[in-house]
């Protein structure tokens, strides 16, 4: 009932919520440097052409005029067109952004697993090995660069070893992509039934998720281990000690109670990757949807980034949404 | 009634009389000196060397002040001292052994089953996230090996027995949403649904109103007689003791000053300090003006001082040369001063 209405509250500020991030990112592009009509145009265009192709983009309206027309494009489902790839952004943000998502789904998910895992295990034993594993791992995790893990992973796994196929994108050359369902690989060569697309979807997926998962994994484990730690040292924590409850039971409660900021810091890291794995992305020529926004600022393409900015601010507010809900689920304080 | 308490520290000419060995304990705390590590290499002893005992049934009330070590004595009696403290030297005897010495899994199986901790501040202590009643009832699972059906019938029964109101629907209620008292009737009934033979009710009243202090001290004498458990009631307050206690033992700074029978204790006081606590408490004006606090002075230079000399109006230079033995007064009636006030 409560959960309804606290719902339906939350959906009534989204569309607020994202005209605001909009107007700023739109502002934001627009005061980069750099004429797309030039740069479309190229070296010997003749100041004329310029002018024309600036009036037929609606480059010299002033910038409210802008930002309206823009606004009213959106509305109508039209997020502009690209001139580099010269197709529709919603298009090519449809076939991109679940690329980017698959990534960063599986990789939060192997980071959930070591960082929560190696978290509890080194708060309940702070002082044995696997508290100075933990340790030592939080330290370089934190000080790795992603994309820098990522050539050492290549050089190992793919020049050395030949375990791990080419870097380059989600599949195998000569394998012929499965009809476009959720946009995952994996799902999607699973529905259409082709084992041999799926194996090589997840052979491609193994490197990049193990970058993402295990450099991630560190400010998981990090918050595992100190929210851990400070509910089994609270006073609830030593009350069941001296209630004579089993170890095992005061870990398990204790973990319960350190839930919040974990899942708080995984939804975070959610919605921050979808960003930021644009480093990862283009060392493996993923082709996802940070790569494809990263071209658009380097070349004054301005529509793919405020699609881009438009997809992830939703994406991160339903996650938020949902981590909400989550945690009415796991703590009875929170219960309006 | 015998003397329960004494010290061994610099006791010499009395210690014989004071503290025989009694079969009869139910349980005795021996020598217990805790100390907490402060800079490097450096520590404080906040308990110097405790000793008292508790028979069957009886209660015994442990008066102090903030910061003389109550708590400590509390959880080093569970074997837990409060972090970062360690136990130094001392025995705690209970059913014919020193439990100190047990291996944690078993101490742990004695924590809460035989010898209960009744908490203050319960709504901080309790589980946040989890059903009151299912935080008794796990009490119940863990210690009396009940099933899930058992344990909860159990528990729902100690929630009458604490005279929860609408304890059905108790149940379901989440620590932030009882009251002070509720939540302390709560931890009363975590405390002694296993039946404990020795509960420690460490300053369980503090922090409620006074008419919900009473009632939660009638439950717990109550309950506690029912049960068959022997009680330490530890409290700031020395005024609960007259009514509640069956021995009233004074500490001071990790020390205990005098000990007897609340009858001895409260109608001839021989400590000074025990005449302050009392005058303070008083509704005597002439004893609230004859025995008012003095200011607390520097702690005594020598080591072997008094520890009280720094404070004491009756200071004499014997005080600050030498530490008095806890010293039997009167059989069952234990006293550490050198010049005990005789009325």
């Amino acid at each position: 009932m409560h959960i309804a209405r606290y719902l339906l509250h939350r959906f009534a500020f989204i569309l607020p919520q994202l005209l605001g991030i909009v107007l700023v990112s739109f502002l934001l592009v627009k005061s980069i440097p750099g004429d797309p009509a030039v740069l479309m145009l190229g070296p010997t265009a003749t100041p004329d052409a310029i002018a024309s192709l600036r009036a037929q983009m609606g480059l010299d309206q002033p910038l409210y005029m802008q930002f309206v027309l823009y606004v009213n494009h959106l509305l109508h489902g039209d997020l502009g067109t690209s001139w580099q790839t010269t197709r529709p952004v919603l298009d090519d943000l449809i076939q991109r952004f679940p690329a980017t998502l698959e990534l960063v789904t599986f990789s939060l998910i192997l980071a959930i697993a070591v960082g929560m895992g190696l978290g509890v295990a080194s708060a309940l034993n702070p002082k044995g090995w696997v508290g100075r594993l933990a340790d030592i791992y939080g330290l370089s995790a934190g000080a790795m660069p992603d994309f820098w893990f990522a050539l050492v992973l290549i050089f190992v796994f793919y020049t050395l070893a030949h375990w791990a196929p080419a870097p380059l994108g989600r599949l195998d050359i000569e394998v012929i992509a499965p009809a476009p369902v959720t946009g995952f690989m994996t799902i999607d060569t699973l529905l259409g039934g082709d084992m041999h697309a799926f194996r090589s979807a997840v052979s491609h997926l193994i490197l990049p998720v193990l970058t993402l998962g295990l450099i991630n994994a560190g400010p998981i484990m990090k918050m595992t281990q100190s929210s851990m730690q400070k509910m089994l040292a609270s006073d609830a924590g030593r009350y069941e000690m001296l209630c004579g409850i089993p170890q095992r039971l005061v870990s398990r409660h204790a973990l319960r109670n350190a839930l919040p900021s974990i899942v708080t810091i995984i939804s975070v890291l959610y919605g921050y990757l979808i960003g930021g794995a644009v480093l990862v992305e283009i060392v493996f020529s993923w082709g996802g949807a940070g790569q494809y926004a990263v071209q658009g600022v380097l070349n004054s393409d301005i529509y793919p980034v405020l699609g881009f900015v438009l997809f992830s601010a939703v994406f991160s507010l339903i996650v938020y949404i949902v981590v909400d809900l989550i945690y009415v689920l796991i703590d009875p304080r929170i219960s309006h | 009634m015998r003397a329960g308490v004494s010290t061994a520290i610099g006791a010499t000419k009395p210690m014989g009389t004071v503290l025989p060995a009694m079969s009869a304990d139910l349980l005795r705390v021996e020598n217990m000196r805790v100390v907490f590590p402060t800079a490097i290499g450096r520590s404080r002893t906040v308990l110097h060397g405790i000793d008292l005992s508790v028979k069957s049934g009886e209660i015994l009330g442990l008066v102090g002040e903030s910061g003389a070590g109550k708590t400590t004595l509390a959880r080093s009696i569970l074997g837990a001292p409060p972090v970062p403290g360690r136990i130094a030297t001392g025995r705690v005897m209970f059913e014919g052994r020193d439990i100190l010495t047990l291996p944690e899994k078993q101490l742990r199986s004695l924590r809460g089953r035989r010898l209960a901790m009744v908490v203050p501040n319960p709504r901080g202590e309790l589980n946040p996230t989890i059903a009151i009643g299912d935080q008794i009832a796990t009490m119940a699972r863990v210690h009396l090996g009940l099933d899930r059906k058992g344990a909860r019938a159990r528990a729902l029964e100690m929630l009458k027995a604490v005279q929860i109101p609408d304890p059905e629907r108790r149940m379901k209620s989440y620590p932030h949403e009882l009251s002070g008292g509720m939540a302390q009737r709560a931890v009363i009934a975590i405390a002694l649904i296993c039946d404990p033979a020795f509960v420690i009710s460490d300053d369980a009243t503090s922090g409620l109103d006074v008419t919900v202090q009473a009632q939660i001290l009638d439950l717990l004498r109550k309950l506690a007689a029912e049960h068959g458990s022997a009680m330490l009631f530890i409290t700031r307050d020395v005024g609960i003791t007259a009514h509640f206690c069956d021995r009233v033992a004074v500490l001071y700074d990790g020390e205990i000053m005098e000990a007897a029978s609340r009858n001895a204790l409260f109608l001839s006081p021989a400590h000074p300090y025990t005449l302050l606590l009392l005058a303070a408490f008083s509704h005597n004006s002439a004893l609230r003006r004859g025995w008012s606090m003095t200011p607390p002075a520097p702690a005594p230079a020598a080591v072997e001082a008094c520890i009280y000399a720094g404070r004491c109006p009756l200071a004499q230079p014997l005080c600050r040369r030498e530490k008095p033995p806890l010293a039997e007064l009167m059989p069952g009636h234990v006293v550490r001063c050198h010049f005990p006030v005789r009325r």
